[in-house]
């Protein structure tokens, strides 16, 4: 029989993940402390010790009190082990719910009171421990950053926290929570409540032992939120709302939404068995096997391999244009000095004026304050001509897309900058390798290329040339991680592999276009399949001259397979450039858009006019399959799950379809086999399969093994 | 001590814009920023090797205090440079350089950047001492009723500003403000207003025709990314004797002779210099534009401080032995051009050697073709701290041009002084 009175510390042996300590004044402490690890998560050994320490809490007569808080500089505790999560059998993952329910409502249960002490993240599972204590204080730093973003995951909070939030916080601000995601900083989380108090993290314990002077809470039960009334009120118009927003795609929400309007009409017990049975509902499905996947990758290409390096410290910028002010305003705001240079003072000037507005509107969504922004701003050094360039680590070119120009720039370049300088361009139809003859350093020549808008979109196509050294690789891809951006490597061929795959599906629509399809039904097809916005609207955004520019490019490479549809040049023609010019397929009018009527006016055949939404879709999804077959097929990218992450973080292809292969092992191979050729024999020529698809169909093959996946994450890690 | 030699590497300025015009949306630290940045990218260096950065600054702006640490910081000059701000009225730009001089002797540094910032469009409007006093007494009310009543202690005339520019530009031991002293040198030396607008034409015609060499001088200020602004707006090339002689006297309405046409105008600009010594820019590797071979400050009568420049030099030929006659180029600010003129007249004038400068001989005569060749402050304009940086990295350009040898800078300033600066280029 333990006798708690004379056990001040337990056996750290014991306890590997949670110390415990005690106060003068009888109040416990457990700080969590992962061993050999910068994070703390809840596996099941975690939550077994909390259990442990629950056991002997719980018969301590003499307890005042219990503080939970962490060791870790940025990390409160950071949710559910998700590795284990995506190996996890439904039985493994059924147990893991209703265990940690059951150590977080003991926790809930002890009579004395309780407070969370939250330094850095606490987010899914972190932020339910929290939620399971009596008082939550929090440290003012940046680290600090609390919300349930389980959603994001194809999941729902299934510790506590679908019950435990509305209860605290109101249905309505509850919901706005969980259903997005949203991680808040330290100040708004305590103007909602979801934290009692913030103090400098120096002074976090000392608060927290004030607060259990207190004793428990008394707070009001929010009747005026939670009732049935609202809930329905509330059912009625979210429902509408992310039926608009998520198409149907993401059952999560809508599984969410449903558990946390239950949980006021219910008691807590019957509340954290529909938490569990909705968790388990959602997590057999595929939608959030793949989100939880893509997360995976995401943080795994965070991480760098290889020996540490200095990292790049000053940066050049050539060409102030749209992309080349997007660029250097990224570098500048990750704290990186930059040499901004073009032929003129006028270009220069605007790109300054680009960047400007992106460190405003930046300022605006509270992504910087106006201090950063100033800082950043001043970071940035406009150079008109000889700026010396000697002392630049990393150099990229992002100027006009005429290969002889590029040369002569490059050529300076190479003469310019120190033996060590990385030349890098954005270029994203140019052969890097043909550019780099130009130079006298074809081994430091390379493509990195950015997505547009560049503060958006976390993907880098990092372009190895036939004669671009291993060591520039490598550094191109640590710096890509050094800015916050998330690299693959990509061979150099035309189009690279993101643009590749685009061509034929835009290339497409065009023709479902010419071909008596309406606008709104090609962009609605590929709305509804999941991608953020449809091929027409994106050419708009693009500009229709920029996309027929690339289009040509690339028909010139791949001859058969792209051609570029004759209506973009009759647009050009009309002065119909898309959004830049107010007009293209669509009418833009500052934030409205309407679809264009002169797009109207081309002259359209009608073999497509009766095609349905469906048909539509699959016209153009089969093309993007087959292409990012090829695309792994020719070695363009290493493996099928680059490909796959390539093309979700630079198009937003459906991140709950996993990528474009991972839809192909979904619905099979053979059946995206049989349904091209069933195009081919209605003479549609350019939806022969390729080999790699015609062997997977016919081999009964996946694109990725379950046994595969495990060795690629461990060589990852490693 | 180190008798090394000072040497000026390499100088870079913003184009110098009236108050209230293109720069006019620019604080001084952001001036300073861009020449300092301009300077640090053409010349390459580490910033991490400066060894302090010293600026002159004469309105220093109360939201930048320290001008010279925050236009460091700004310019990614790293923390551990230190940094200090300096301030001899119009002299200040020449004493960065030459406090940069002793700090390399004393054995405390040898690179330094040191130069000049001043947005006179910023300079504040003051509340008077009563209105200052009513607004605390606002401040420090808790309750209702005492709030009231100090609000209604409030007169119209307490929200009439004081404002900073003329403040400043006042002495306030003599009396009189600037162009008031000048007034007094043309009465004095008999500086007729024909000769004082003559000397402002040549001044405007001698600017315009050295646009293009000043440009090499000058780094382009990006205006919070709406417009760029590269060359300077005081020279008027279709300026003409005609339309001076239309402007009024300024400062005595009655029978003054100085106008806004004849004096110095009020300026936006910043300048920022290279200064190390000998021995570490022969390691840097780059041939210095000049270096420093001789400095003088000297006191004199507040109501004449216009003279100052006599003082100074008179004690430098007494310390180096440099006659003017000596310097290949003269650069002589230009705060008035009945100031300017007057100072010519004294230089020449035996009696005034005798009796204020008390020595046998005049100072010497200054022909005109040495004399501001390509304009002075009456075209380009006066930004108070920086002009005398100006003056070191415009006649140091023009030597190189000329292949000529020495040059010297020498200014007024206010509250009776005088500096005056001897560079020689290096071959």
């Amino acid at each position: 029989m333990n006798n708690p009175s004379d056990t001040s510390v337990a056996k750290a042996d014991s306890f590997p993940h949670i110390q415990r300590t005690m106060t003068a004044d009888g109040v416990c402490v457990l700080t969590f402390d992962r061993p050999d690890s910068s994070a703390n998560v809840f596996d099941r050994a975690t939550l077994a010790e909390l259990d442990r320490h629950l056991n002997l809490l719980e018969q301590d007569a003499g307890l005042k009190g219990l503080v939970l808080t962490s060791a870790k500089k940025s990390i409160f505790v950071a949710g559910a082990d998700l590795h284990s999560l995506a190996d996890a059998s439904l039985d493994e993952l059924r147990d893991l719910i209703e265990f940690g329910q059951k150590v977080f409502n003991r926790l809930a249960a002890l009579p004395v009171p309780t407070v969370a002490a939250i330094h850095g993240a606490a987010m899914g599972g972190g932020c339910e421990l929290a939620l399971a204590c009596d008082w939550r204080v929090a440290s003012t730093a940046r680290e600090t950053k609390i919300g349930l973003p389980e959603t994001q995951l194809g999941l729902l909070p299934a510790w506590g926290g679908s019950t435990r939030l509305p209860r605290l916080l109101g249905l309505p601000k509850a919901l706005e929570l969980i259903l997005s995601g949203k991680v808040l900083a330290g100040q708004s989380a305590l103007r909602c409540g979801l934290v009692d108090v913030l103090a400098p993290k120096e002074h976090l314990l000392a608060v927290a032992l004030l607060r259990i002077a207190r004793g428990k809470p008394h707070r009001r039960a929010l009747w005026y939120f939670n009732n049935w009334l609202v809930a329905d009120l509330l059912d009625l118009k979210l429902h509408r709302d992310l039926k608009r927003r998520t198409h149907g795609h993401y059952p999560a929400v809508f599984k969410a939404l449903e558990v946390v309007l239950e949980s006021v009409s219910s008691t807590e017990i019957e509340s954290f068995a529909a938490e569990r049975d909705a968790f388990l509902e959602l997590a057999r499905g595929e939608a959030s096997h793949n989100l939880v996947r893509l997360f995976l990758q995401t943080e795994r290409a965070k991480k760098s391999s290889g020996p540490d390096a200095v990292p790049v410290q000053r940066t050049a910028v050539i060409g102030a244009g749209v992309m080349g002010a997007g660029i250097a305003q990224w570098f500048a705001a990750r704290g990186l000095p930059v040499v901004l240079r073009d032929i003129g003072p006028e270009q220069v000037s605007r790109g300054m004026a680009t960047i400007a507005k992106l460190f405003a509107e930046g300022q605006k969504r509270h992504a910087c304050t106006a201090t950063e922004a100033r800082a950043g701003l001043d970071r940035i050094q406009p150079a008109t001509s000889e700026a010396s360039l000697a002392n630049v680590d990393f150099v990229i070119e992002a100027a006009v897309e005429k290969m002889e120009l590029k040369k002569q720039i490059f050529q300076r370049l190479a003469d310019e900058s120190g033996p060590n300088t990385i030349l890098a361009t954005n270029t994203s139809a140019l052969s890097i390798s043909e550019l780099a003859t130009a130079t006298s350093a074809p081994g430091r020549v390379v493509g990195f290329h950015f997505f547009n808008p560049v503060h958006r979109m976390q993907l880098v196509e990092v372009v190895v040339g036939r004669q671009t050294s291993l060591e520039v690789v490598q550094r191109a891809m640590r710096f890509a991680r050094q800015i916050g951006k998330l690299p693959v490597r990509v061979a150099d061929r035309p189009g690279f592999l993101v643009n590749r795959v685009l061509m034929p599906y835009l290339v497409e629509a065009g023709r479902l276009f010419e071909e008596g399809a309406r606008v709104e039904d090609i962009d609605a097809a590929m709305i509804e399949f999941g991608m953020p916005m449809g091929p027409l609207r994106l050419v708009d955004e693009v500009g229709v001259d920029v996309a027929q520019h690339v289009t040509r490019t690339l028909a010139d490479a791949f001859g058969d397979r792209i051609s570029t549809p004759k209506v973009l040049g009759w647009m050009i023609e009309k002065g119909a450039l898309g959004r830049k010019a107010g007009a293209g397929f669509y009418t833009h009018n500052g934030k409205s858009i309407t679809t264009n009527l002169t797009a109207h006016d081309f002259p359209t055949t009608f073999e497509a006019a009766r095609l349905t939404r469906p048909e539509l879709q699959w016209r153009m999804v089969l093309l993007m399959l087959n292409e990012t077959a090829r695309c792994v097929e020719e070695q363009v990218v290493e493996t099928a799950e680059d490909a796959d992450f390539a093309m979700v973080m630079g198009t937003g292809f459906a991140p709950f379809r996993g990528g474009p292969l991972r839809y192909v092992d979904h619905v099979g191979a053979e059946f995206v086999v049989a349904e091209m050729n069933r195009l081919v024999g209605l003479g549609l020529k350019r939806f022969a399969p390729c080999d790699l698809l015609r062997r997977l169909a016919a081999s009964g093959e996946k694109f990725y093994r379950k046994e595969e996946e495990h060795e690629q994450h461990e060589k990852r890690t490693a | 001590m180190n008798r090394d030699r000072l040497v000026i590497v390499d100088g870079i300025r913003t184009p110098f814009c009236r108050m209230g015009t293109d720069l006019a949306a620019l604080g001084a630290d952001d001036l300073g920023r861009v020449a300092v940045n301009a300077l640090l990218t053409r010349t390459g260096l580490d910033p991490a090797v400066v060894d302090e950065v010293i600026f002159g600054c004469v309105g220093q702006p109360a939201e930048a205090a320290n001008l010279a640490r925050i236009i460091a910081l700004r310019a990614g000059i790293p923390q551990h440079v230190p940094a200090v701000t300096v301030h001899r009225n119009c002299a200040s730009g020449l004493e960065s350089l030459t406090q940069a001089y002793e700090r390399m002797v004393a054995g405390r540094g040898e690179i330094f950047i040191v130069g000049g910032a001043e947005s006179m469009s910023n300079l504040p409007l003051l509340y008077t001492p009563t209105a200052a006093r009513k607004f605390a007494k606002l401040n420090r009310a808790k309750t209702l009723g005492q709030r009231v009543s100090a609000m209604a202690a409030f007169r119209p005339a307490d929200f009439n500003p004081r404002v900073g520019l003329m403040l400043g530009l006042t002495d306030p031991v003599c009396g009189l403000n600037m162009g008031q002293t000048a007034e007094l040198l043309a009465r004095e030396f008999r500086v007729s207003r024909e000769e004082q607008d003559a000397f402002a034409l040549e001044s405007h015609r001698r600017a315009s025709l050295a646009r293009e060499k000043l440009a090499e001088e000058i780094c382009p200020v990006f205006v919070s990314g709406k417009s760029v602004v590269t060359a300077d707006n005081g020279p008027r090339a279709e300026q003409t004797s005609e339309q001076l002689a239309r402007l009024k006297a300024v400062f005595e309405r009655a029978h003054g002779t100085v106008t806004a046409g004849n004096a110095s105008q009020i300026t936006d600009g910043a300048v920022a210099l290279l200064v190390m010594s000998e021995a570490a820019a022969q390691r840097f590797g780059r041939k210095p534009l000049g270096a420093l071979i001789g400095y003088a400050y000297a006191g004199c009568d507040p109501s004449r401080m216009g003279l100052g420049p006599l003082f100074a030099l008179a004690q430098t030929e007494a310390r180096y032995g440099f006659k003017l006659s000596d310097a290949d180029l003269v650069e002589l600010n230009e705060a008035f051009a009945a100031q300017a003129l007057a100072v010519l007249k004294g230089a020449e004038s035996a009696e005034f050697a005798r009796s204020a400068l008390r020595r046998e001989t005049p100072l010497g005569h200054v022909p005109r073709e040495k004399l501001n060749v390509n304009g002075g402050s009456i075209a380009l304009g006066h930004p108070v701290g920086a002009t005398g940086a100006r003056l070191v990295l415009t006649s140091l350009k023009e030597l190189e041009r000329r292949q000529a040898r020495r040059a010297v800078a020498t200014l007024c300033v206010g509250g009776g002084q005088g500096a005056a600066v001897w560079l020689e280029r290096i071959l």
